[in-house]
């Protein structure tokens, strides 16, 4: 039986206009519409418009030919290409090396090795900073204590394998997902024709995954040159374009020229990252079938072990970060004086630290539920309910991750420092700097939420396209409105995305740094903003004790979110009774 | 086109007294990748109060998207759809009073096979007796008992669909309709949900529409049959008028199988026409389109023909090309002058089945061949 018949296919293709008055969508569908349209103009577009504006006003035009004459800033502009080619190469081979050990081979400790390679997920990323140059650096405790190297780690060297090692798992998940989509047949059908393991990984894998290795390339390029916290911590002389805006507006407070910058930084960023969706888009090899049948056969020879033990110590290094990190929370100087203290924890949780714990746990904690939701909303009116316009709206939730952190802060600072009138009346009041409304509290929540839209946007896109539109329908057949239909039917079975998108939010927000360090006020302290400030002035034992509390902050988080939102039951209640049916 | 359902029409009134869904000059058409195309053109329909009628024809023939365009999925591009009289175009699906049974049966995984009856009702607000009162109801008409607490992916197939029925029936709409909702069943289950789905239907009174590919469904439930061929509709009449009457060759072709022999009428009159075919003259029925001296198919039913063997070495109209055992029935294909014609023989015996080369001859009774225009 054809499940899908052309005139099937002809009722999803897009109506034409002709000239006959359409139905009005639902009051409610528009009403979200509109409260997503402006939250995204006013969070996203606005400040990027207000970076363009500056950027191509007219005193700002002379600076271009000064950027591409100067050999300083040239310099600055390979940096950065250069770091995100490398970090985009390095971190892909990593998250390729985990997916292949977790999925096609037969060794043990695979769970372990698996919440490894998640764990810089939930940290910010200049805990592994911080924690590099304490182990590797110049006097580091392993380069220096061990081997006897003076290693100077400042520079490129440091910024990739600090990069490499922080955003890998974005690749590792990525790549996990399709090893795993694999048909198992294919490779069934190529052992059937004789061929033996390597072989097939050489002639059968490796050319059907080499496509998929192209986006996460993109994607670590992408967030590579948008990073600023490492870069300011690890760069040294090594500047590139994000730390050089920062440095522009925080220094030299010539927010011409760190728009300048900022646009500069834009062009790759914004041809990677759509070169990277649309890359993905694409329907050439269709490797992901609708049913995989047949089992997946683990590689159980010798040469397994090798493999195997590269992953072995690249974890290793990956726990000796985040254990220095610990260790460097509860020592005096961790490696010169190793005897214990809570004084750093102290300082944080009871001390002075205590304002920047709570600001940030209230902002993520406000910002999370709105981003997770807002994200699942305009997944769904993009998938389900826009036609013509939803490219907008789905560009528009984006924006928040395609954008460099540092340009969206820029924008923040451009578009919402000064208090907005026409004539004697204040229509908008100032979100941004010493006069803020609420001290600042407004733009960083903001902040927060347009920097963590994207993370539900994508998990709720991809469970949607999972959910066959029927259901839906049924719904609205029976007489429930849409918005009803999203609330008992859609919302329901598409949970466990919005639990990810809800923990990703909140994850998110807790280890932003480069949007919040322009927007944090005297009035309103920010954790990673200060364990920026701890990490640059070398008190690294504050620091490691600010990313302990941060992280155990995320991971009490994530417990909460599934608490309250249910760890996915309806996918469990599948499994089991699939295994019932077998038995 | 137009034409009142028979019988059935009087008897399902008495339920609901109302359910009568008119489709005028409905019309869609999409963007393709090659321009635009027109997927529905033109329909125009009067189904009566519970009336079961249904939509015909071959994939992309647009009768699920006419289908789509009543429940309100899909905003037609032109023409008008009305219920008892009232236009509903501007309705949105969730404000029409029609229940629709999914090919998948939508059933939504994530509620029990009780909440998923329940679901509508819930919505309509009625209170709890009132919706426990319509469920008994629903799963015993539906031979559901005990499956209440199921979830939709431990039920059959069958099952599903039931449910899929029953939650449709409970909300008491004005029209229920069918979209291919038995093609993921096999064969011997399609055939009780047939007649599960027509009991139901008749009990309740209710305006049904139904799209299936299947002209065997088509025409064992329907009061009345819907052909669509290319967005057009080619033909509604009953299951009986359309074997024996179609409208066009491609309704002769679509609906069981046909011989077409070319026939060009000598004489047409009072709906019979004189023509010559493998070298004899008859007086058929025709088509009101038929005329004299313009070219014409004969549609002979393989089932109305019957082979006679040549013997004494005599030469017939045709010879026997293949003959195929299939069980109740021998077929033959014949090749005559006319070019080649297939015969169904019931009740022969495989074992006397005429072989290859045989030379024989085809007759039929003309009255039950049909005369059609080529157009």
């Amino acid at each position: 039986m054809t499940a899908l018949q052309p005139d099937r296919d002809l009722a999803t293709l897009p109506t034409v206009a002709t000239g006959r008055r359409r139905r009005k969508a639902d009051l409610g569908i528009r009403v979200l519409i509109v409260a997503s349209s402006v939250l995204v103009a006013i969070g996203a577009a606005v400040p990027l418009i207000a970076v363009m504006a500056t950027a191509f006003a007219p005193n700002a035009l002379p600076r271009y030919a000064e950027f591409f004459t100067s050999q300083v800033d040239l310099t600055i502009l390979r940096n950065t290409l250069v770091l995100g080619a490398l970090v985009g190469l390095c971190g892909t081979a990593l998250g390729f090396l985990f997916a292949f050990v977790q999925a096609r081979l037969d060794v043990p400790g695979k769970k372990i090795l698996h919440v490894i390679a998640m764990m810089p997920i939930v940290s910010p990323p200049f805990a592994v900073a911080t924690a590099t140059v304490v182990l590797y650096g110049r006097r580091g405790v392993i380069s220096n204590g061990i081997f006897g190297i003076e290693y100077h780690i400042y520079g490129l060297d440091g910024l990739v394998f600090v990069l490499s090692m922080s955003l890998f798992p974005v690749a590792y998940l990525g790549l996990l997902g399709m090893l795993r989509g694999l048909d198992p047949a294919l490779e069934e059908a190529a052992m059937n024709m004789g061929a033996g393991r390597w072989k097939i990984l050489r002639t059968l894998i490796l050319p059907l995954i080499a496509p998929g290795l192209v986006a996460p390339f993109l994607l670590l390029f992408v967030e590579a040159i948008a990073d600023l916290a490492n870069p300011l911590v690890l760069g040294g002389d090594y500047t590139v374009l994000a730390s050089r805006a920062y440095l522009a507006v925080t220094g030299e407070y010539d927010l011409t020229s760190a728009s300048v910058y900022c646009v500069i930084l834009l062009v790759p960023s914004l041809a990677m990252y759509f070169g990277q969706r649309w890359w993905l888009n694409r329907k050439v090899r269709t490797t992901i079938t609708g049913k995989p049948s047949g089992s997946v056969h683990l590689m159980t020879g010798w040469g397994r072990w090798p493999i195997y033990g590269l992953a072995l110590f690249i974890a290793a290094i990956i726990v000796s970060l985040y254990g220095t990190v610990i260790v460097g929370s509860v020592t005096k100087v961790f490696g010169v004086d190793n005897s214990l203290t809570l004084d750093y924890l102290k300082e944080v949780v009871a001390g002075v630290g205590v304002e920047a714990v709570l600001d940030t746990l209230t902002f993520a904690a406000i910002a999370t539920p709105i981003a997770g939701v807002v994200g699942l909303v305009i997944a769904w009116l993009v998938v389900r309910h826009l036609r013509r316009t939803a490219w907008l709206l789905d560009l528009g939730g984006t924006l928040g991750v395609a954008v460099p952190g540092t340009v969206l802060g820029i924008g923040f600072v451009l578009a919402y420092r000064p208090d907005r009138y026409i004539g004697d009346f204040e229509v908008f009041p100032s979100l941004v700097g010493g006069s803020a409304l609420a001290a600042g509290a407004v733009s960083i929540v903001l902040a927060y939420v347009v920097r963590s839209i994207p993370a539900g946007q994508r998990t709720a896109v991809g469970a949607l396209s999972q959910l066959h539109p029927y259901i839906e329908q049924a719904s609205t057949d029976l007489g429930a409105s849409p918005v009803q239909t999203f609330r008992f039917v859609t919302l329901p079975l598409i949970r466990p995305a919005l639990l990810t998108g809800l923990s990703y939010s909140f994850a998110r927000s807790m280890t932003s740094v480069s949007t919040i360090v322009l927007l944090v006020t005297p009035e309103t302290k920010i954790i990673t903003s200060q364990v920026l400030s701890a990490a640059s002035t070398g008190r690294y034992g504050v620091a490691f004790a600010y990313c302990t509390v941060l992280t155990a902050i995320v991971l009490a988080g994530f417990g909460l979110i599934r608490l309250v939102v249910g760890a996915g039951a309806s996918l469990h209640r599948t499994a089991k009774t699939e295994r019932q049916k077998e038995q | 086109m137009t034409v009142a359902a028979p019988a059935m029409a009087a008897s399902a009134t008495r339920e609901t007294g109302s359910g009568r869904l008119q489709l005028e000059s409905l019309a869609k058409r999409f963007n393709g990748r090659t321009g635009l195309v027109t997927a529905v053109d033109q329909v125009n329909l009067d189904v009566q109060p519970g009336e079961f009628i249904t939509l015909l024809g071959p994939s992309g023939c647009g009768k699920t998207t006419t289908l789509r365009m009543v429940a309100g999925f899909e905003d037609a591009s032109g023409g008008r759809i009305m219920l008892d009289g009232k236009d509903i175009d501007n309705l949105p699906p969730q404000r029409r009073p029609m229940a629709m049974v999914f090919q998948s049966y939508a059933l939504f995984p994530h509620l029990s096979v009780a909440e998923n009856i329940a679901y509508g009702l819930k919505l309509q607000r009625k209170r709890k007796d009132e919706i426990a009162a319509a469920m008994r109801m629903a799963v015993t008409s539906m031979n559901l008992v005990g499956l209440e607490d199921r979830s939709p992916h431990e039920l059959s197939g069958g099952q599903q669909q039931r449910v899929a029925l029953a939650r449709a029936l409970v909300v008491q709409p004005k029209v229920l309709l069918f979209d291919e909702p038995l093609s993921n069943l096999d064969a011997k289950l399609r055939n009780a949900m047939r007649a599960e789905i027509r009991r139901i239907q008749k009990m309740f009174g209710i305006t049904s529409m139904y799209v299936t590919h299947d002209q065997d469904e088509a025409m064992s439930m329907s009061d009345r049959v819907v052909v669509m061929n290319k967005g057009k509709v080619e033909q509604v009449a009953t299951p009986g008028e359309i074997y024996a009457r179609p409208a066009s060759v491609f309704v002769a072709d679509f609906i069981g199988r046909a011989n077409f022999l070319e026939a060009v009428p000598e004489r047409v009159s009072g709906g019979m026409a004189t023509v010559t075919v493998l070298d004899r003259q008859i007086t058929v029925p025709a088509h009101p389109k038929a005329t004299t001296g313009t070219q014409g198919a004969l549609m002979v039913r393989p089932e109305n023909a019957r082979l006679v063997p040549v013997t004494n070495g005599g030469t017939g109209i045709g010879v026997v090309l293949r003959s195929t055992f299939h069980g109740p029935n021998i077929d033959y294909e014949v090749e005559t002058t006319g070019g080649t014609v297939t015969v169904t023989e019931p009740g022969a015996d495989p074992r006397e089945a005429l072989g290859e080369g045989v030379n024989v001859n085809v007759t039929f009774d003309p009255l039950r061949a049909y005369l059609l225009t080529r157009d």
